[in-house]
């Protein structure tokens, strides 16, 4: 493939996923405070309008057995690995931690950095809806969101306007579209990208100041742009589940004996992250936050629309289906979600109506490269009818 | 000697009645979800509203066929739902997909009697997806979930209290739509009235067991609560929590109780864990040891005053209180019954560490434990499982405190030996502390 920088720029993301805390005190170095996040629901716009970067905190893959004794050990292993985090100090230069009450387990991994391991006087728990589908929801988040934004106030001694908000607004959403912009590349029968670049590009997102971010993205797909894109893709796998911050298991599935390329990733970490907009240029800016955050592609535990049941991401899944018309669909979470295992029990009779092959793979502390590349073959050779 | 409850024959005909009526009637309007929710709403639909909820299904099916609900357990497992998912909600879609439902006075009927509709509760992870999923297999039965915030002092934050009741209406608007029928605001100001009244009772019940001995084991504890789980909206469940109350208070005017034998009083926090619960509960009344206070059997279906100046505290708030509450109009009667839901104990520590160990503490001092055990379910959502093992960190240098493992209703995820030697150690512990403070 012709390489006009955009391996360069993807080289660069990479590096600072690889290096979180060393980019982190970059920023800091030059003066910025640092917000971690523990759930994609936390309103990222707020902090930003106070000039707070918001840092997701992620795992570090490390077997460890010292959060055993802090937490139960039916949570799972993304919420075990940050509890770790907090307990191993690695993120002690953060000024706050921030999350939403969402999911219990990352909840418990919030406990465990509050309790033991010294941010008793630097965190803040927001409430936020379990039902995001609900008029009433909209209300309370709203409020919830006014809360926050005068605790955030108190904690920076900064007064945050609505102009404030409104940039935050926009450059978050400039993002949003940057990254949507980027995964339509992988539409393509001979994408520019791989799917394991794309998601390092995205999870890059979560880590970076979104204004260096952008500007990097926005350099990335103009030189995408002008490439001629990759060798046609082999099988085309879509992969739907919990967060997976763990790039080796993208890496795994374009790395097998067949040819196969990975087309998109319904995760938190992922295109959840990412695939929604918040209104702009309204005149109550909590109330568009609210809005956008809504209509998002929702996380399995907050997912039932009140007097139906039904679960929205179904909605967006088969959009994605029929958008990046995959030949089979990887559900891959994370071993203890049981939001998750009751999404793909009711996922499954779909995804067979539609004819679409599917495999399960749990992730657990760190991939069991073997193990996962022996399945994901076998589900090639069961897409292509390929004798082993 | 050990005093017998004379209450006990009523309590149990009650739920099995409940039951009965729920899968036998073919006229009246079969309703389904987590008892967990406010249930005075169902009541403005009629007089023939039958109940089925999940949770006190489940564990009373565990309990009364236990071959039946391993095997509602493995069905759920082939048809797909994760080993780690909650065990009551395996033990539920269970029954859905055998086709079949077991009840408390021992018939197994073939034909899952479907509902008419779903009225539920989300809070945990699990809470909504558990009907979600049943609702799918039994091809679409309308629900609602109403979000139960939680966040440690729900009740007293206007916010949550708003956001509950808005939903509420709303739901309200839906049973009607999807009924057909007129919502009688008396019916449901009435059921209202009942509802609250019945958690009031059950949480005075409870702090009757401050007294030493205290007068009600956890043994009886976990049989006494489930009308006030099952259907706490009728006249009947009212008057069988007075009449408890009133006998329970006679038994601490005269000193006695079901367990007198009680040199060391334990604080519990863990679900009925139907496989090991009695073993445990032996092992400890040969010590002379009783459970006599229980974020379960408490916090599950009984009120107590809550945060009070900033500080948790399991007094009992006055039932002539609700015979003096303005119910006089849909959204008053409204408020005051999430406010009484939402102030449920177990609420609070779902989304709330600090509430939980708050109240851990409250209970330790009001209930003059000698000893913490933690029991945390291992595929509980909810707050019987969240912060346990932090919180025998922190309690372990300031009580005896033991934690094991158990499971609500899964008798494969029941560490039996293991909890059996951690239940001793306990005893053991509590000895030496006791022997200690004597000793200074």
């Amino acid at each position: 493939m012709m390489n006009n920088g955009s391996e360069t720029i993807i080289e660069r993301f990479r590096s600072i996923t690889e290096n979180t805390h060393e980019y982190a005190k970059s920023l800091q170095g030059k003066g910025k405070m640092l917000a971690g996040y523990m759930c994609t629901h936390v309103p990222e716009e707020i902090l930003y309008a106070a000039g707070i970067i918001p840092v997701r905190v992620l795992s570090s893959h490390v077997s460890q057995a010292m959060t055993r004794s802090y937490i139960h050990e039916t949570y799972c292993s993304f919420s075990h690995d940050c509890a770790y985090q907090g307990l191993q100090h690695n993120y002690d230069y953060l000024d706050l931690i921030v999350t939403s009450s969402s999911c219990i387990h990352m909840a418990e991994a919030f406990n465990v950095w509050v309790r033991f391991a010294g941010f008793q006087h630097k965190s803040y728990l927001m409430s936020f809806p379990h039902i995001i589908h609900s008029k009433p929801a909209s209300g309370f988040m709203k409020e919830s969101f006014e809360e926050f934004r005068q605790f955030i106030e108190k904690f920076s001694k900064k007064t945050i306007t609505d102009d404030d908000i409104e940039r935050a607004i926009k450059v978050y959403n400039h993002t949003r579209r940057l990254l949507q912009q980027l995964w339509e590349f992988l539409r393509r029968d001979n994408s520019p990208i791989t799917g394991p670049e794309v998601a390092t590009v995205t999870l890059a997102s979560q880590l970076m100041d979104k204004e260096e971010y952008n500007q990097m993205l926005e350099q990335l797909i103009q030189r995408l742009e002008n490439n001629p894109g990759k060798a046609p893709s082999g099988v085309r796998l879509m992969v739907t589940g919990g967060a997976c911050d763990d790039l080796r298991i993208f890496d795994l599935v374009e790395n097998l004996n067949y040819r196969a390329s990975l087309i998109f990733i319904d995760s938190c970490t992922a295109a959840r992250y990412f695939w929604f907009e918040v209104p702009e240029d309204r005149s109550d800016k909590l109330e568009a936050i609210a809005e956008g955050y809504i209509s998002r592609i929702p996380c399995p535990s907050k997912d039932t629309v009140p007097g139906t049941g039904e679960k929205k991401r179904f909605r967006f899944i088969q959009q994605f289906i029929q958008d990046f018309k995959p030949d089979g669909i990887v559900f891959l979470c994370q071993r203890f979600c049981s939001p998750q295992s009751m999404d793909i029990v009711a996922l499954k009779p779909i995804l067979d109506k539609l004819g679409i092959p599917w495999t399960e793979l749990e992730l657990d502390t760190t991939v069991p490269v073997t193990l996962f590349g022996t399945q994901l073959e076998a589900f090639v050779e069961t897409i292509t009818g390929v004798a082993p | 000697m050990a005093y017998d409850i004379t209450t006990w024959k009523d309590f149990k005909n009650y739920q099995s009645a409940c039951y009965r009526n729920y899968v036998n009637d073919s006229e009246g309007l079969r309703c389904m979800g987590s008892t967990w929710s406010p249930l005075a709403p169902l009541k403005g639909l009629g007089d023939d509203i039958l109940m089925i909820g999940g949770e006190p299904h489940a564990a009373s099916t565990a309990g009364t066929f236990p071959e039946e609900a391993r095997e509602d357990i493995s069905a759920s497992e082939v048809a797909g739902i994760g080993f780690h998912s909650c065990s009551y909600l395996k033990l539920f879609v269970g029954e859905v997909v055998r086709d079949r439902i077991g009840i408390t006075d021992g018939t197994i009927k073939q034909g899952y009697p479907k509902p008419n509709l779903i009225w539920t509760t989300h809070l945990c992870n699990l809470h909504a997806k558990w009907y979600q999923e049943v609702s799918r297999r039994l091809g679409g039965i309308p629900m609602y979930a109403i979000d139960m915030i939680g966040g440690g002092n729900a009740e007293k934050d206007p916010k949550i209290v708003k956001y509950v009741c808005d939903q509420m209406e709303q739901g309200i608007q839906w049973l009607e739509r999807i009924t057909g029928r007129d919502f009688s605001d008396e019916l449901f100001i009435k059921a209202t009235r009942n509802e609250i009244k019945v958690l009031v009772l059950w949480g005075n019940i409870c702090a009757l067991n401050r007294h030493s001995p205290a007068p009600l084991d956890e043994r009886r504890l976990i049989a006494l609560f489930p009308p006030a789980m099952v259907d706490r909206t009728t006249d009947e469940c009212v008057r069988l929590y007075e009449a408890l109350l009133k006998e329970v208070r006679y038994m601490v005017e005269t000193g006695q109780s079901v367990a007198p034998n009680q040199r060391y009083r334990i604080v519990y926090f863990g679900l009925a864990h139907t496989y090991g619960h009695p073993e445990m509960a032996r092992i400890l009344r040969d010590a002379g040891a009783e459970i006599v206070a229980s974020v379960y059997t408490f916090g599950t279906a009984g009120n107590f005053k809550g945060i009070v100046n900033g500080s948790w505290t399991f007094d009992p708030i006055d039932p002539a209180w609700v015979d003096e509450l303005d119910l006089s109009t849909r959204r008053k009667a409204i408020t005051e019954l999430a406010k009484i839901v939402l102030g449920w104990p177990t609420w609070q520590g779902v989304r709330s560490y600090w509430a939980l160990e708050s109240m851990a503490q409250a209970m330790i001092k009001e209930y003059k434990a000698d000893g913490l055990l933690l029991a945390p379910s291992r595929s509980c959502e909810t707050d019987f499982r969240n912060g346990y093992v932090g919180m025998q960190r922190i309690f372990k240098s300031k009580i005896p405190t033991i934690e094991y493992d158990s499971d609500q209703v899964d008798v494969r995820k029941m560490d039996l030996p293991g909890a059996q030697r951690k239940t001793e150690l306990f005893v053991h512990l509590m000895e030496a502390h006791k022997k200690e403070v004597y000793d200074k």
